[in-house]
């Protein structure tokens, strides 16, 4: 808890698929759902002999049954346009049907039948599903779509989804060709559009068209949706409970209900989870052991598209970690694998990391430079930078068992180089104040972590000059115009290599230190099944809850 | 009397007001920024700066605190930062939660600790004095959350007696339900309070055992308990009122370690989690409001004193 209450307060809130930067370590990283299956199967597999593997289906799934899901704290808002922590976006996966999802590349439909781009890209026509309905019972159409992205694009609405619609001071324009048909005209070639879209989840219009604050709208309370599962109650402080939506689009789900049960305190949580009160609940590597004990679970680790980084603060008033030299010759200092062991506490939970992006990243290549475990190269490295009897702080959240660990390890291998850490213990909001405020010039160091999504162009704002989350204060004029590039061209094969190139430039830059592409580790009672079909997603768990079933 | 009441009420105002500035200045000028909470990496400078400008934010401390302070007159605590829903709703919302789980523990803790306090303090320095204070020991420097995590798991998870958190039953909305889920908080609570009244009792009761009333009782060959429990135990309750009085704000404020720990829906929860988002609105109702109780309750025990024991006069 005292990891997830943290990311809480530094976190510049997340959305989706999309964009974290979380500077505490949750646990993420990436692989495909066909590695997590593995990993559920063998888990399954040296269980209990009785208990059916979760990724089989020799047994027809059961309707019934009501899934109980751990959510560290209460939703903000159940409101998709306005959802950017964890929980609300969780629940909301549930509650509202997203128009299309991307895994891998593919697209999986939704509320959505089509999404054609014309030739030149600038123009984009999405079809709706005939016969879609809101839970209420009203028809979802062409006019909701429009209604959704008007609210988003209205400057009184508070929407942080705004930005994503309008570039330079030129907004998308959404206009309805008919009740089913919805055409997205572009000011400019945008090829993160489709990325973009994943994240705009459609809300009723007719519930809220007379609202004049809709963040602030009482009936964000009672959110009618169009997923698989519909509002029943919420208690403040205690569950939120969807039941079943019987005409869901895309059949009648198995299960009965869902609740989303606000458990605060991680160990608490533990307990509870083996105690049955709780099916499913985020673990902590040091916790899978003791859950996996129990024979009730099968331990779920899956890529969360998250890297997690030692960065140089390349302002601070030292003046070195602005030459490349120093921040490679640390890189050499320290061991990634090492890394790794000492922050997740197994291999199993965090891949080697060499580049910025995470591989669900369209264009990720992890074959980049990279400055590993060569302690020879980086005194020599630092002698012919002319550094010596060097001194950095590295600032550290108190309580973060993986900032913790990490800095530890760090201050004992650069030692070794002749370099002094002295570690600062932070709480959690003064970190994330000092960390990402982009005048800070007292410290060194920091580990951190961020969740981009899958283009490419949303890690522009970390890395280009002067960008405005690049709290590494990097900068390099040649990686500054190919990001530019970048964020227009529309010919996959170039944009591929223009990416590539990025990559390449910032690891040989050693602009921060990849340690690991994190996973999320989760525990699933073994009692449901359906854990593929429902594809294990980053941040919201499951992507099509109408999947899980009782077995 | 009268005109004592109305005067200690009008007191409140100053106070209150006096509060707020400290509190609203310290959450000023704690790090943080509760804008974060709308902020995403897409976003643009001037589009952060937008939403700012929409919450009031970008003004001056003192301007921000003057408009709170308007509202705040006109009976509007505000909004959330960060779920948008209005503050003083969502204290009320929390507050029979808390007010339940913090009102019986208190009661429990206060009626065990007044014979447990007679007796040790009666019996100094003797073995049922020794064992008191080994608890009270105890039960003062065990952390909370630790003592809530072990009762679980005994009780929950290795006995299966009762449920491990939350207020009830998911769907369930039973009064013996809700019973069931407040035994192990409850308990938690009350052994906290317990061991400090108890503390309390115990040397209160010491010095009263020292008083010539009760030397003259012994004179008049009276035993021990009737001493202890006829006339000691009046004189030893006047302090509880001060404890309870103290205790009214602790009533509102809530159990931040057991209400986090156990999930329990009150306005400690609340709390913790308006203080990691800054979300000022939250934390600047609430400590009002436990404010004017700790006032409220102050001002009650001191009427209370005065009708209890006329020796203590309230002066105009």
């Amino acid at each position: 808890m005292i990891r997830k209450r943290k990311s809480l307060s530094v976190v510049i809130v997340l959305a989706v698929l999309t964009l974290v930067i979380s500077a505490c370590g949750g646990n993420a990283a990436n692989n495909n759902s066909a590695a997590n299956s593995n990993k559920g199967s063998n888990v399954t597999n040296t269980g209990t002999a009785n208990s059916g593997d979760a990724s089989t289906d020799a047994s027809a799934p059961k309707d019934g049954g009501n899934l109980i899901v751990a959510v560290g704290a209460d939703p903000d808002v159940l409101n998709p346009i306005y959802a950017g922590d964890r929980v609300s976006l969780t629940i909301d996966q549930a509650l509202y049907a997203p128009l299309f999802q991307i895994n891998n590349g593919k697209k999986t439909y939704y509320l959505a039948e089509s999404l054609t781009p014309s030739a030149d890209n600038l123009t984009y026509t999405l079809k709706l599903k005939s016969g879609l309905t809101w839970h209420d019972g009203q028809p979802l159409t062409a006019d909701d779509v429009v209604f959704t992205f008007d609210k988003i694009l209205d400057k009184n609405q508070n929407s942080f989804f705004r930005d994503y619609l309008v570039f330079g001071d030129k907004q998308v324009q959404v206009t309805k060709v008919d009740d089913l048909t919805v055409e997205f005209k572009l000011p400019q070639v945008n090829p993160a559009f489709e990325a973009t879209l994943v994240q705009l989840t459609p809300i009723p219009k007719h519930v809220f068209e007379n609202e004049t604050d809709i963040q602030k709208s009482t009936k964000n309370a009672a959110p009618v949706g169009s997923g698989p599962f519909k509002f029943k109650e919420y208690k403040t402080g205690e569950y939120v409970t969807l039941e079943r939506f019987d005409n869901y689009f895309e059949g009648k789900p198995h299960l009965d209900s869902i609740t989303y049960r606000v458990a605060k305190d991680t160990n608490a949580a533990n307990l509870a989870l083996q105690n049955g009160e709780i099916n499913v609940k985020y673990l902590d590597p040091q916790d899978v052991s003791t859950i996996e004990g129990t024979g009730k679970f099968d331990i779920l680790p899956y890529a969360e598209g998250r890297l997690s980084y030692l960065a140089f603060n390349e302002n601070s008033d030292i003046n070195v970690l602005k030459k490349k030299e120093v921040r490679q010759a640390i890189g050499y200092a320290l061991n990634r694998d090492e890394v790794i062991q000492a922050a997740y506490a197994s291999a199993d939970y965090a891949d080697p990391a060499h580049s910025i992006l995470t591989p669900d990243t369209l264009y990720h290549t992890n074959d980049v430079p990279t400055y590993d475990n060569d302690v020879a190269k980086a005194k020599e490295l630092l002698q012919s930078a002319g550094v010596s009897n060097l001194k950095l702080r590295f600032i550290v959240t108190s309580g973060n068992k993986v900032q913790e660990a990490i800095s530890l390890y760090v201050q004992q291998k650069l030692k070794d180089i002749g370099i002094d850490v002295e570690l600062q213990s932070l709480d959690a909001s003064a970190f994330g104040a000092k960390a990402y405020d982009p005048k800070a010039t007292d410290f060194d160091l920091f580990v951190g972590g961020y969740i981009m999504g899958s283009d490419p162009d949303a890690y522009s704002v970390l890395f280009t000059t002067n960008g405005l989350y690049n709290s590494f204060h990097y900068g390099n004029a040649e990686a500054d115009g190919l990001w530019k590039q970048g964020s227009t061209e529309a010919d996959t094969t170039k944009r591929g290599d223009v990416y590539k190139k990025i990559q390449e430039i910032i690891a040989g830059d050693a602009a921060i230190y990849p340690i690991g592409y994190t996973k999320t580790i989760v525990a699933f009672d073994k009692q449901f099944g359906g854990v593929d079909e429902a594809v294990l997603k980053p941040v919201v768990i499951f992507e099509d809850p109408s999947k899980l079933y009782l077995k | 009397m009268r005109q004592l009441i109305a005067r200690r009420l009008l007191q409140t105002i100053p106070m209150l007001f006096f509060v707020s500035i400290v509190c609203f200045a310290m959450i000023k000028m704690a790090p943080g920024d509760p804008v974060l909470n709308f902020v995403t990496p897409s976003m643009h400078a001037d589009d952060i700066e937008r939403v700012r400008h929409n919450l009031g934010l970008d003004q001056p401390a003192y301007v921000q605190y003057f408009h709170w302070l308007k509202e705040c007159l006109t009976g509007n605590l505000g909004y959330s930062l960060v779920n948008h829903k209005p503050v003083l709703g969502q204290i009320l919302e929390r507050l029979p939660a808390t007010a339940g789980l913090v009102g019986i523990s208190i009661a429990l803790a206060v009626l065990l600790a007044i014979p447990l306090g007679l007796l040790a303090g009666a019996y100094r320095n003797r073995w049922v004095d020794k064992l008191v204070n080994l608890l009270a020991y105890i039960g003062i420097s065990i952390p909370l959350f630790w003592l809530g995590i072990l009762f679980m798991y005994f009780f929950a998870l290795k006995l299966g007696l009762l449920p491990s958190m939350g207020m009830r039953t998911i769907g369930k909305d039973s009064a013996l339900d809700m019973i069931k889920h407040g035994i192990l908080p409850c308990s938690v609570l009350t052994i906290s309070f317990l061991s400090s009244y108890v503390r309390y009792i115990r040397s209160s009761t010491i010095g009263q055992l020292k008083e010539d009333y009760v030397q003259i009782q012994y004179a008049f060959g009276s035993n021990q308990t009737a001493i202890l429990f006829r006339h000691v135990t009046k004189h030893v309750l006047l302090p509880v009122i001060t404890l309870l009085g103290l205790s009214m704000a602790e009533l509102v404020a809530g159990a931040i370690v057991t209400e986090t720990v156990f999930t329990w829906p009150g306005i400690g929860s609340l709390t913790v989690t308006a203080a990691k988002g800054m979300d000022y609105p939250i934390i600047m109702g609430v400590t009002l409001f436990s404010s004017l109780m700790l006032m409220l309750g102050n001002l009650a025990a001191d009427l209370l004193y005065s009708v209890a024991d006329p020796r203590i006069k309230q002066t105009r």
